[in-house]
């Protein structure tokens, strides 16, 4: 008979109507991310020693850094991610060998402009070499290098 | 009195076009003449940007072609490079290939199911299978972390084991998938209105599907059974039972119809891979830098469109000297120009979705 087929849509659309929503009020209600989801870069700079693995890994070139021999040690200076050329791979986190380099479940990277979009992880001066008493002004810019602030912090 | 034919512009900025793909179409009242493909809107030249990466870095971008089923994609390039290099990928690996890959598939097959109900105006139906499909990216990003590009292969094996919270997971949903396919039938396959759209309309007799070289449902809606899965078993996918759905009449009902009954397939095969598969490594011995010997590989797989191959060169050196996609897309969009011929505008949109093109598969 005609028509059968239809009814039986309108059969699985009502009864679908008073069912489990299937969607979330985003920005008031969020999803979890999974353990592994590719989010926002973090960086342990304490972890790092600036090998540039993950620079050389990367397809796109993104990672740029910058780094200075500082007592026979390598000493990571500025670590700067353009993301917007990111293609989240994740291959700079894989060839991570200390585990510095770590995806975040940070999902909200928008910006209104594109240079604000880059990623600076670290920058911070070289301390002077042979240990001198001056480690306090370099402790500062390491902490606020380990929160991982999004370049020059215009949000939103 | 005297009439003449005129031109119309279809795309690329057309929703039913699925992406940025032109056609320009020769009309005769409302009857095509005669159809011109114009695709290369979407091309970024993925082949040669190939040339400038190192074998590992090249996967991401395998991705950014068929993106609604990037797993296959990453597939069938490393196993080019695998079949290069002599490397034995590990069982276990094997195992979670089949898995994200026919995961992969039935979601490539939700969207187009989908979107081919949205082409010919069953909107509530694309709201239903993009539902279903959230079902299948979430599984996906448990495991690779991304929802559509996901660069989870590596060569020799694949990134990370499944995590435990996967099996689970993944087990209601192939509870659920008959289910699901069950509602897409309702809604979409037996509506009278969508079956008069979409029966006896652009019609590919098996022979010239064979000869265009057309591959996947497309090419198995004629009744042509030819499936890489089945005919040349690759990978583990001779251990496996189920079915390849063929078509009756090679028209775009047909066509459709295949794609639900594929979901239902690729279904039956993750529960017996799941119920199949070993302990053991997930990734082969292979060195850090992959340098190939030198040489040529090409490796196809069946992915959710078609036969996708490709054809890796190498020099010795660590970047590969040439990659060429065998994109399904691409070769099926080869009799659109006369598949067209001699029907109504409406009719070209119901011909074109039912191919099932992916325009970063057709561009490159």
């Amino acid at each position: 008979m005609f028509g059968q087929g239809l009814l039986k849509g309108l059969e699985i659309t009502w009864g679908r109507m008073l069912g489990k929503k299937q969607t979330v009020k985003y920005p008031f209600e969020k999803i979890e991310m999974f353990p592994r989801f590719h989010g926002r870069f973090q960086l342990d700079v304490d972890k790092c020693i600036a090998c540039g693995l993950c620079a050389n890994a990367c397809p796109n070139k993104v990672i740029q850094m910058e780094k200075q021999k500082v007592d026979n040690k390598q000493y990571l200076t500025k670590y700067v991610m353009r993301i917007e050329y990111c293609l989240f791979c994740g291959l700079c986190v894989e060839s991570c060998n200390k585990d510095a380099l770590k995806f975040s479940s940070v999902i909200d990277m928008n910006q209104y402009r594109r240079e604000w979009v880059r990623l600076t992880l670290v920058d911070r001066p070289a301390p002077e070499s042979k240990k001198t008493p001056e480690e306090a002004p370099a402790e500062t810019a390491k902490e606020q290098a380990a929160a991982g602030k999004a370049a020059p912090g215009k949000e939103g | 009195m005297k009439t003449q034919t005129y031109y119309l512009n279809l795309g690329p900025q057309h929703p039913s076009t699925h992406g940025v793909f032109r056609i320009i179409l020769e009309l005769d009242g409302e009857t095509v003449v005669k159809a011109t493909p114009v695709p290369g809107y979407l091309h970024r030249g993925i082949e040669k940007l190939a040339e400038a990466r190192t074998y590992t870095q090249v996967i991401p971008y395998t991705d950014r072609m068929d993106y609604l089923a990037a797993m296959l994609m990453n597939w069938g390039y490393v196993k080019a490079v695998e079949d290069l290099m002599g490397v034995e990928v590990p069982e276990r690996a094997e195992y979670i290939r089949v898995i994200v890959g026919e995961l992969s598939r039935i979601a490539s097959h939700m969207i187009a199911t989908g979107a081919y109900g949205a082409d010919i105006g069953a909107l509530t139906a694309f709201t239903y299978t993009f539902r279903d499909r959230e079902y299948v990216l979430d599984l996906l990003e448990m495991v690779s972390g991304s929802r559509m590009t996901f660069s989870y292969f590596r060569v020799g094996g694949v990134a990370e084991d499944l995590p435990e919270e996967f099996y689970p997971a993944v087990k209601k949903f192939l509870a659920e998938l008959p289910g699901m396919c069950d509602e897409y039938d309702g809604l979409i396959t037996g509506n009278e209105i969508f079956q008069a759209r979409t029966k006896h309309v652009g019609i590919i007799p098996p022979e010239v599907g064979i000869n265009y070289s057309l591959s996947g449902p497309t090419l198995r809606g004629s009744g042509v059974n030819y499936d890489l899965r089945k005919v040349r078993p690759y990978s583990v996918y001779d251990r496996f039972d189920f079915d390849v759905p063929l078509g009756k009449n090679g028209d775009c009902f047909d066509r459709f119809r295949i794609r639900i009954e594929e979901m239902r397939q690729s279904g039956r095969i993750i529960q017996q891979a799941l119920e199949q598969m070993p302990d053991g490594p997930i990734q082969a011995k292979v060195p850090k830098v992959i340098k190939p010997p030198v040489g040529d590989a090409y490796a196809e797989i069946e992915s959710s469109k078609g036969v996708y191959g490709c054809y890796v060169v190498s020099d010795g050196s660590p970047k590969p000297y040439r990659v060429h996609f065998r994109r399904p897309s691409f070769i099926n969009l080869g009799y659109l120009g006369k598949l067209c011929e001699g029907w109504k505008i409406a009719d070209v949109v119901a011909i074109l979705g039912s191919i099932d093109i992916v325009l970063g598969e057709v561009d490159c």
